[in-house]
């Protein structure tokens, strides 16, 4: 584990400031130890030789200047930690979104969104404790340690040279003992993994397990289980637990040998009170820091293994590396190199705007490929205008790849063309509406969901001609969805509609789209795989007058109802080779 | 650390944490031994090199060198026997809180867990359990180490000098309270500021992650972005104005402890003329540096008290989720046996018939009912299909028919009322297949035998066979093939396979299939509702499908639709020439 990764200082201009500001009170701080220290012998040697209380007055009030000063520094040194960590997480976080939204949904469909936004979130927390507690130490071991070395030894030779001695040896320890526990560990670790898992699974399971009248074994089940796991844990802490014991023997340890070294020495008068009192109070000082690195490993460990996560998003490093490899692998490649200029010379692409394409989808030798495998292998298709064309195909086949490429969420080979017209790589197009497989709503009313985007479209087009509640009734209605009310107020990911409702809410959401930007083309995902007869008739006949007006209608689907009202139907066959 | 706002339900699930004296006490007394050797350390220190530069003969100092050294070396080895010792402790503790919170959520699961249906729900409750074991090993053991180790320095010194004794004891109080109270107002702070902001910067980013593909589609992914930076630059002011109270707890203890040390410093001097501490009638110096040096190691072992302090928060929050998560006692809506001796159910297969007549069922905590007005009858070789919409009560309908909730108006069962069997004997009669199957982190094999653990490999082979996963099983590498945490190794549509099949080894003479194409990708879900029903319905046995989609004629025998939010009562319809007899209402 590196201590401190330089990425998280190139990302975050943050974590450099507090960096600085750090290593300043970290300096600050270590004066204040040895002043302490200092005026703590002299009250001391001063009180010894018999001083009177009001002659000793001035050392305890400038000692008192000291604590106060200490606990000023103390508290500064957090302030500027819990600054530091809540400004880098913002700033690790603006560019983590940047990042993700510049990535595009394939590339977020490919990872858990749930792990992802974790990362992003909570995840980056872990950040809190590396800053207030990881970090500030390490400073201090880099700054205060050496200049309290350089303390001792001037002071006393012989106190210095123990502490230069036995100081190495704690992370030398620390490794050793860290290769053992990881060695113990690993021979633990799938017992322990399953073990640590293993009272969740009964819990969950115990629905299950009443079905068929087993709750009642499952007493003992969690008594071995827990038992084992005690067991196999217990090993492994026998041995984590000894870096605590080296840790804090080397430093007690080294404290008595330098107060006894002192005390024989102070005997022969060879050595004076004060000095011996003063070293004798550094000499645990010059140990703390990394003492305090070491008990706070595993906060820089969550620290750092969140940043790492969150470089994973960041870095392109990793994905590039993929695409070089795979190149080579890819013969299809050539073929492709030439299909897209050759399609992009058909016209400016540009002209391509909402509500100017009016002839028909088509789709020539188009083809994509997912990392290795060719998921889509020469696609040859037309979606004319005015006709609803299904798409079906046992799953697998690469339905929503297909959908993925129509939308410009992944780059395809061959030619797709809309009325003759290049259709331009990349999202953003304007003249496509579309409802996925999951309804992905967002927290609000109804209208608001099903009027997404159109503030930032055309607003010339859209809210101008038809009011826009007068819109949003109409794309329910057409979406079988008249029974929602707009009003309806949903909660996040538009938690409060059942799984049909939302389903067609979202499919409102298109037609809203498709009507109030005047798209030419809509495209649905299994708009009913949720609905009842019913609901799916009202569906299709919506969609049945979107095509009445020109427009060009493709829905993926398995159901009966829909492919019955086709008048066009794709069967997308699975690919025979690889 | 006793709080009056704890409840007794909370105050139940923190004892069960707590290990037995017998576990606790080693791992107790071994932590104040370290840490009175720590202050030990510095004071027989101190008394070492004071006295030697009144260069006495080295004779006098021999006890000192030997406890100097013993000190330095016992202090660690107690604490690596603390540390082990309250480990072990606290893991003795988990088996017993574990069975514990089990032996509560035994009779209330699955219905009557607070709102089970999202699984990171139970995820938590054992997580929570589990971070339950913090109590012992963060908030008592260090509180008692630190509270015993601060209470003999203080009667330590006020032996030497008793004003000293007394400041010592001052700051120790002062710290402890105004340190647990500025952290503990400060967190509940935090709580109220920045945790509705945190949830307000996390339910966004997941919206903006989840619906990425939406927002590109409709052109709204930049303003959305903008949303989200201004959101999180909210909940960054609020941190910033927040971070200048955060230092202010180890400020104060740090203040503590130096004030401590100039007090032992400003009433030790003139008391070192004066002479006459209760030890000895004369003061000598050397044990004057002890009492003014020990306060600063007394403070090191006491900066855990304050850490102790925020562990107990947590422990309390875990503590109290687990107490309402798990109820003490069964809510009304779960049903409790109550047994009639006169009501024997007759295993006669062939006579066994379900009856409903205007069964509804209840949620616990919910005031509308789930369900209500049902009228079905069940007949050997019946397979009904419920339909009705999402949220019309299909599934709390199957969960009455299980017992798992209690209901209204009547269930028979071969002619006997349910609520006077016992709910094991309801269960041996009325299987269910639920809409996500819990697959046991073991082989294929352990998870089939549970449901009749004598079965031989051939019969689960068969019965497999019997599902359609003869091929699938066999491709896995047999019935010892793992299906993974959770069933992660398995698709949803096998699982739904598997948890026929245990259903079919268990022969329930009535079988509940609740929505098995709920976690099945559209185009597999005709297939294996068709697979379903045949491998099902091969025994004579009873099946009462439930699915929101259509289900084709030839595999049901009659059809019953719940109307939504469950009005009135419902509509059963014939199905087809099948059966015409098989439900009537």
């Amino acid at each position: 584990m590196r201590p401190l990764d330089p990425r998280l200082l190139r990302y975050a201009r943050a974590a450099r400031r507090f960096l600085l500001i750090g290593a300043l009170l970290g300096l600050a701080q270590t004066l204040v130890v040895i002043a302490f220290a200092w005026l703590l012998t002299r009250a001391i040697t001063l009180m010894v030789a018999g001083q009177l209380l009001t002659e000793i007055m001035p050392t305890l009030a400038a000692l008192a200047g000291v604590v106060v000063l200490r606990s000023v520094l103390i508290w500064l040194l957090e302030v500027s930690a819990n600054r530091g960590a809540a400004q880098v997480k913002s700033q690790l976080r603006a560019l983590a979104m940047a990042k993700i939204a510049e990535r595009g949904p394939d590339w977020v469909a490919s990872r858990q969104s749930a792990r992802l936004s974790t990362v992003v979130t909570t995840g980056l927390d872990a950040l809190d404790n590396y800053f207030a507690r990881y970090l500030p130490q390490l400073l201090l071991t880099a700054i205060a340690t050496p200049i309290l070395i350089g303390v001792i030894l001037w002071q006393d030779l012989a106190s210095g040279l123990t502490v230069i001695v036995v100081l190495p040896l704690i992370p030398v320890f620390m490794i050793l003992i860290g290769r053992v526990t990881q060695a113990v560990q690993q021979e633990q670790w799938q017992a322990l993994q399953r073990l640590s898992t293993g009272f969740l699974d009964v819990v969950g399971g115990l629905g299950t397990l009443k079905i068929y009248g087993r709750e009642r074994r499952q007493f003992d089940r969690i008594r071995s289980i827990t038992e084992e796991y005690r067991t196999r844990t217990m090993k492994v802490l026998r041995v984590s637990f000894l870096s605590g014991f080296v840790l804090e023997l080397a430093a007690s340890l080294s404290v008595a040998l330098i107060a006894v070294s002192i005390g024989l020495r102070l005997i022969d008068g060879a050595l004076v009170l004060s000095v011996g009192l003063f070293v004798l109070l550094l000499a645990p000082e010059a140990f703390l820091p990394l003492r305090q690195v070491g008990a706070q490993f595993h906060a820089a460990a969550d620290g750092l293994a969140a940043a790492e996560e969150l470089f994973s998003i960041l870095d392109d490093e990793a994905e590039s590396a993929a695409s070089r490899v795979s190149r080579p692998a890819a013969p299809a490649a050539s073929t492709a190199d030439v299909a897209v200029p050759a399609a992009r010379t058909a016209r400016p692409a540009d002209e391509l705007g909402s509500g100017s394409g009016s002839g028909a989808l088509r789709l020539v030798g188009v083809s994509v490929r997912r990392g290795d495998t060719v998921v889509i292998d020469q696609l040859h298709a037309q979606f004319a205008p005015g006709e609803l064309s299904v798409v079906r195909g046992v799953s697998g086949v690469g339905k929503s790849t297909l959908v993925a490429a129509l939308l410009g969420f992944v780059p395809v080979t061959g030619a797709l063309t809309l009325g003759g017209v290049a259709v331009p790589a990349g999202p953003g197009r304007s003249w496509l509406a579309w409802a996925g497989q999951k309804p992905g709503l967002f927290r609000g009313t109804v209208a608001e969901n099903v009027a997404l985007g159109a503030a930032s479209a055309d607003p010339t087009v859209s809210a101008q001609t038809v009011p826009a509640p007068v819109l949003v009734a109409k794309a329910l209605h057409w979406a079988g969805a008249a029974d929602v009310s707009p009003a309806t107020v949903l909660g996040i990911n538009g938690d409060g509609l059942s799984g049909g409702q939302a389903q067609r809410v979202a499919a409102a959401r298109a037609i809203y789209r498709a009507l109030a930007n005047d798209c030419h083309v809509l495209i649905l995902d299994e708009p009913s795989s949720a609905l009842d007869a019913d609901a799916e008739a009202g569906l299709i006949a919506g969609l049945r007058r979107l095509a009445d007006q020109g427009r060009v209608v493709i829905v993926v689907s398995h159901r009966a109802a829909v492919v019955a009202a086709a008048d066009h139907v794709i069967e997308l066959q699975e690919l025979t080779h690889v | 650390m006793s709080d009056p706002t704890l409840d007794a339900a909370t105050r139940d699930v923190l004892r069960l944490a707590q290990p037995r004296p017998r576990w606790f006490a080693p791992g107790l007394l071994a932590g104040i031994a370290s840490a009175v050797m720590a202050v030990a350390l510095l004071a027989c220190s101190a008394w070492l090199i004071t006295r030697a530069a009144e260069m006495p003969s080295l004779a006098f100092l021999g006890m000192a060198v030997v406890g100097v050294r013993a000190f330095a070396i016992f202090r660690s080895v107690f604490r690596y026997l603390e540390r082990l010792s309250s480990h072990d402790a606290a893991f003795r503790q988990l088996a017993e809180l574990r069975l514990g919170i089990f032996r509560r959520i035994v009779p209330v699961a699955p219905a009557g867990l607070a709102s089970t249906g999202r699984g990171d729900l139970l995820t938590r409750l054992v997580r929570d359990v589990d971070d339950l074991q913090d109590l012992p090993l963060r908030v008592v053991q260090p509180l008692l180490v630190g509270s015993a180790t601060a209470l003999l320095s203080v009667v330590g010194i006020w032996l030497i000098v008793p004003a000293a004794g007394f400041t010592l004891l001052v700051c120790l109080l002062l710290a402890a309270v105004l340190g647990t109270v500025l952290s503990a107002r400060l967190a509940a702070r935090a709580d109220r500021e920045l945790a509705p902001l945190r949830g307000a910067l996390a339910d966004e980013v997941l919206e903006v992650i989840e619906n990425l593909d939406v927002l590109t589609a409709f052109d709204a992914l930049n303003p959305r972005l903008a949303q989200l930076a201004r959101t999180d630059a909210r909940l960054r002011r609020a941190t910033l104005r927040r971070s200048v109270g955060v230092g202010v707890q180890s400020a104060v203890v740090s203040l503590f402890a130096g004030t401590a040390t100039l007090g032992a410093l400003y009433f030790g001097i003139p008391a070192l003329d004066a002479g006459g501490g209760l030890l000895s009638p004369e003061l000598l110096a050397p044990t004057l540096v002890v009492a003014v040096l020990v306060p600063m190691a007394v403070f090191e072992v006491f900066g855990m008290i304050p850490l102790a302090a925020s562990a107990w928060r947590q422990v309390r929050v875990s503590a109290r989720r687990v107490a309402d998560v798990v109820p003490a006692s069964p809510p009304a809506e779960i049903p409790v046996d109550v047994l009639d001796p006169r009501a024997l159910l007759r295993h006669d297969r062939d006579a066994f018939v379900l009856e409903l007549t205007d069964l509804g069922a209840h949620w616990p905590g919910q005031e509308k009912p789930g369900v209500a007005g049902v009228s079905l009858r069940l007949a050997p070789g019946d397979r009904v299909h419920l339909a009705g919409p999402s949220g019309a009560g299909k599934t709390t309908l199957a969960q009455a028919l299980v017992r798992f909730l209690d209901y209204t108006g009547s269930y028979r069962l071969g002619g006997v009322e349910a609520r006077l069997l016992a709910q094991t004997e309801v269960r041996r009669m009325v299987g269910l297949c639920e809409q996500r199957p819990w697959l046991f982190d073991d082989s294929i094999r352990q998870n089939l035998l549970f449901a009749r653990d004598t079965a031989t490999d051939a019969e689960l082979l068969a019965v497999l066979a019997r599902v359609g996963l003869a091929d699938w099983a066999a491709r896995r590498g047999g019935l010892d093939a793992r299906v993974g945490e959770r069933g992660a190794l398995v698709s949803g549509g096998q699982a739904q396979r598997i948890a026929l099949a245990r259903a079919l080894l268990a022969d329930f003479p009535v079988l509940i299939v609740d929505e098995p194409t709920a976690n099945v990708d559209s185009a597999g879900a005709d297939a294996l509702v068709r697979d379903m029903l045949t491998a099902a319905a091969d025994d004579h046995r009873a099946v009462l499908l439930i699915s929101h989609t259509p289900v084709p004629d030839d595999l049901v025998t009659a059809r019953v639709t719940l109307p939504a939010r469950s009005a009135a009562a419902t509509a059963v319809s014939p199905c087809g020439a099948v059966r015409g007899d098989a439900a009537t209402s």
